[in-house]
Order: C-alpha cells, then structure tokens, then sequence
C-alpha cells in the first residue's frame, strides 16, 4: 500500500445499507482502488434445518429465506421436488405459479428502485415510486392474504386457487399502475440528478460479466441475454409472449433501465395469465419418494436460483442446496466499485439489488 | 418421455463429459476414487416441461479439471456446487456435485473424493464464479481444495475450527436420542476424534 492509500471500513451495520455486511475499501483520496467484502453475519443455517425437516415443512422454510424473492423459493423447491418424484403439475397451477411470481417480480423492482431514489436523496421520487408499489401490495394483500410472503406454492401445485372476481381485480390494478410506471421509467430516463449519479458509474464489462456468471439484471444491464424463464422455460412461461430487455451501458442506469422494462413485460405477463389462465384442478397428488436426485432452477426478481435435492426414500431430504442471485452478484462489486468515488459505494452496493439474508441462509 | 428431448443438449460435450466417467458398474477403488456400487456412472433426465439435465460421475476427481475446461471451452457456466454427506457402512462420506448450465441444458458433474482426506482441485481459475462455492465448501464440509487462489474463510471467523458445523448436534437429534441411535454414533464419533 502506497503513502497516499488507506483503508476505510464500511459496516456490518452502516447507515447506506439495508444489511449487515462488512466491505474494506482501499481508498486513494476519495478514489476507492480495492474492495475485499466479509460476509457471515446472520448465517442461519437454513440447509442444515432443511435436511431435520419434511418435504412439506421445506416449502414454508425456504420461502423464508429471503424476502423480496419469497414466491422464487417455495417455486424453485417445489419444482425440485416434483421434478425428484416426477410429478406433473395441473395446467392451472402452472398460470397461477407464474401469476403470483410476476407480481412479486414487479413489488421487487420497484421497491430497488425506489430505494435508489431515497439513496441519491431523491425523496419525493422515492415516494412516488413507493406508493405506486402499493397497488402491487394491496394485490397480494387481497389475493394472498399477505403483503410479503404469499404461501401460495406447494408440492404438486399451489395452495389456493384465485376466483373470476379476483383475476378482475388484479387487472384492473395493473391498468391502474401501468401508466404510473410508464411515467416512472420516463422519470429515471430522462431526470438529470438520477442520471448525473447513475449513469456511466458502477461499471461492470460486459467480459467481467461473463467471467463472474452474474444473473439477473446485473448480467442483463452488461449486455448478456440470460433469463431462465426464456432459455429453459417452466410452469407457464412457455405460453407468455414477453421480451427480456437488455441493456449495454454496463452502467447502474442500464441496471435500473431493465428493472423498469421487466416491470411493464410483467404487467404484460400478469395479464395473459388472467386472460388464458384454463379452468381445472390445481394440485397433483404425491408420489412415492424413491433414492433421487434432481435439480430446479427460475428466474427470481433477482436473478437465476438453482436448488438442488437428494432423497434417500425417507420424507426428509437428504441433501438440499439453494443458490441465490446474490451469491453470484456479489463479486461484482469489486470490479463496479473500481475507481469509483466513495460516496457512490451505497448506490453501486443497491444497483445490485442485494439479499445478504439469502446470500448467508 | 420422448427420447430425443432427454437426450436435448450438446452431443459433442457430452461425449466428452462421458468419456471422463468410470464405466458403468465400477466400484470405488483402493483411494476411494471411481463410483460407488450400484450407482450409475451417468444417467440423464428431463423435468415436466421437457428441460433437459445431464448426470455424470467422475471416475475420480482429478478428472475435474478437464472436465471444467470442456465445460468452459463450449461456453458453459457454472450455477452451483453442492457438497454434501453420504452414509456408506455407517460412515460419512462426502460427495460433491458441481452443476453447469448450457443453452438451458444443465450439466451435473460429480466428484467422489477419498473420504479419509476429501479433497478436489479448484476450478475457481477455469470458473472465476467458483470462488465462494469452494470456499464455503472448504469451510463448512471441510473439503480440501487444492490450488484455490483465494483459500480465505467466506462467512465463518478464521478462529473456528474448519468443518465445524458437522461436529454440531441439531435439537431434532438430540431430542430423538432415545428411539434412534444418531446422537450415540455422533458422541461415540466424537470419542474416536480426540483418542
């Protein structure tokens, strides 16, 4: 280290993070020229519970192992299951599978935006932002019966089907939110305070992209085309007409630019579901749990997650791991923060939509 | 199942992915390398929605390394790594399971390693994203990965003991300690560590 550098901690509890988590930064002035992070906070051991537990109990675990992306668990595990005793969902629970995770999707981005409105200072945008997500909570508050974790998924199907009258109900909200997020998006296009502190900053290349196999919109701002529910379609994704949108800017912006796109794809997506969704019943009954393995994987809000399960012919797993979008992301702190000023690390930091609860289990 | 879509991914590859598995109905050898019996050394399959997932056992974990490099050379990525315990005449034996996406193909290599000394080399210089796998895997299985350029502890402090969460009895076990005998073998186990 050099006369002019120091070391700078920040965390595991500092006021520009959500969560507890420790970075070192090797800073040049207010120039950051190193990053080395810390994790292990809140470790839970939740693989380590899901093996004392039933396949059953295992659904309402894993959708607590993160927040936001809640439905991306119980979804993911659930398919692990069925894909390890090879249950065959009904056509309905696959549409309304896809219902439950698009509205998540959309409470998801638009919470992470609107926090990057609250970090830039941007206060009466972060309002505005926060309150057009209602509508998507008051839907999940209506459909669901809960504003986060939904209990909709469960081996063979979902809970609980969704009657004419709510279908009607949730798109009339999604008319309702539609042109509110269209102007959102022009908002984050076009306002120069969120340009000036997002665009052209917290740089990640499109190689350095490839190299670290970031997911989700972290990989879709650098450029790389990867969404698992276009390249390995599951439940109803292959009936929906959806684009991805992908940006090349590399850029916290370009970030930001394909949550808001992914959020209008979702109204888009929403709506087909409650158009086409066919009638039928929405479980399929339990089979015989052999000596298996099998592996799963959907596109979170986040990015991919990847479960993978072991049976051993007993009810408990013998193996079950998770991978988060997070996990994956997370180094790809180290080269956006690279030559960054100090000032933009809580922005860089959000611009990944960081989970540590996931990240840690 | 239609046979064709089981079969969905790159022929090329898999060929490769093939000719670095033991031949089938290999046993474990005198370094506990090759496949346990009575597991295939590949098998693949395909979910409801005709996505495809391919299974191959390594016929040692050496054969990793070409194996990544195949992998890397086709445009793969890495999703994951699982490590996990097997029980094989009352002992533990580690496994580990490394899954590989390609053009919505998934590819699933796994790893036998002796389980007197469980080691595999590291692939975080052919993967960059294998980084936190390993060293999670280093630190809470206890699995030795030989030449990791970064062998720093991920979540654990660097005072605790590697593997610690194994040694850890969970309140099910203890709970269920008079009707089974997994918390007699875990103390007799213990015993055994410290003579």
């Amino acid at each position: 280290m050099s006369a002019q550098t120091f070391s700078m901690p920040l965390g595991p509890v500092h006021v520009a993070l959500e969560e507890p988590v420790y970075f070192h930064l090797t800073v040049d002035g207010e120039i950051i020229r190193g990053v080395e992070l810390t994790s292990g906070h809140v470790h839970r051991g939740m693989e380590a519970m899901a093996t004392q537990r039933n396949l059953i109990k295992n659904t309402t675990l894993t959708e607590r192992v993160c927040s936001l992306c809640s439905n991306s668990h119980s979804f993911t595990y659930c398919m692990a299951v069925e894909n390890v005793l090879g249950i065959e969902i009904p056509v309905r629970a696959r549409y309304l599978r896809v219902l439950a995770e698009e509205i998540k999707r959309v409470a998801s981005h638009l919470f992470n935006t609107a926090i990057q409105a609250h970090v830039i200072g941007f206060k009466s945008l972060f309002m505005h932002v926060m309150e057009v997500r209602e509508m998507m909570q008051d839907v999940k508050e209506t459909v669901y019966g809960n504003r986060m974790n939904l209990a909709s998924n469960c081996i063979g199907g979902v809970k609980c089907d969704v009657s004419p009258e709510l279908l009607t109900y949730i798109r009339r909200q999604v008319e309702k939110m539609r042109p509110a997020v269209a102007e959102i998006r022009d908002i984050y296009a076009s306002n120069s305070m969120v340009l000036g502190r997002t665009r052209g900053v917290g740089l990640l290349p499109h190689d350095d992209a490839e190299r670290l196999g970031v997911v989700g919109p972290v990989a879709r701002g650098s450029g790389i085309a990867r969404d698992a529910r276009k390249d390995s379609p599951y439940a109803a994704y292959m009936d929906m007409d959806f684009n991805v949108p992908v940006y090349d800017g590399c850029c916290i912006h370009s970030r930001t630019m394909v949550r808001l796109d992914e959020v209008m794809e979702s109204f888009g997506i929403i709506e087909q579901c409650c158009e086409r969704i066919p009638d039928g019943p929405v479980t399929a009954p339990m089979r015989q749990i052999h000596v298996a393995e099998a592996c799963a994987r959907s596109e979170a809000p986040r990015g991919e997650v990847f479960y993978y399960i072991r049976t051993n012919g007993t009810d408990m797993p013998e193996r079950l791991k998770w991978r988060v979008p997070s996990y994956m992301n997370w180094e790809a702190l180290g080269v956006m923060m690279r030559d960054c000023a100090v000032a933009d690390v809580a922005l860089i930091t959000n611009s990944i939509d960081p989970c540590v609860s996931c990240t840690e289990r | 199942m239609d046979e064709q879509n089981i079969l969905h991914g790159d022929a090329e590859l898999m060929n490769s992915l093939s000719a670095l598995c033991a031949a089938p109905g290999a046993t474990l050898g005198d370094a506990g390398k090759g496949v346990p019996q009575g597991v295939a050394a590949e098998h693949h399959s395909m979910d409801a929605f005709g996505n495809a997932y391919h299974w191959y056992r390594l016929v040692e974990p050496g054969a990793l390394e070409p194996a990544a490099r195949r992998l890397k050379e086709k445009g793969a990525r890495l999703c994951m790594i699982s490590p996990y315990n097997v029980r094989q005449m009352g002992e533990l034996r580690p496994e580990i399971c490394y899954h590989f996406e390609l053009d919505g193909v998934v590819y699933n290599l796994t790893a036998t390693p002796d389980a007197r000394r469980p080691a595999v080399p590291s692939i975080t210089p052919i993967f960059a994203n294998a980084d936190w796998h390993e060293r999670e895997m280093m630190e809470l299985f206890n699995i030795v990965v030989e030449r990791h350029p970064n062998p720093r502890r991920l979540f654990l402090d660097e005072k605790l003991d590697a593997g610690i969460l194994n040694q850890a009895v969970p309140l099910s076990v203890m709970m269920n300690g008079a009707c089974t005998t997994d918390l007699w073998e875990r103390i007799l186990a213990g015993k055994g560590d410290k003579a």
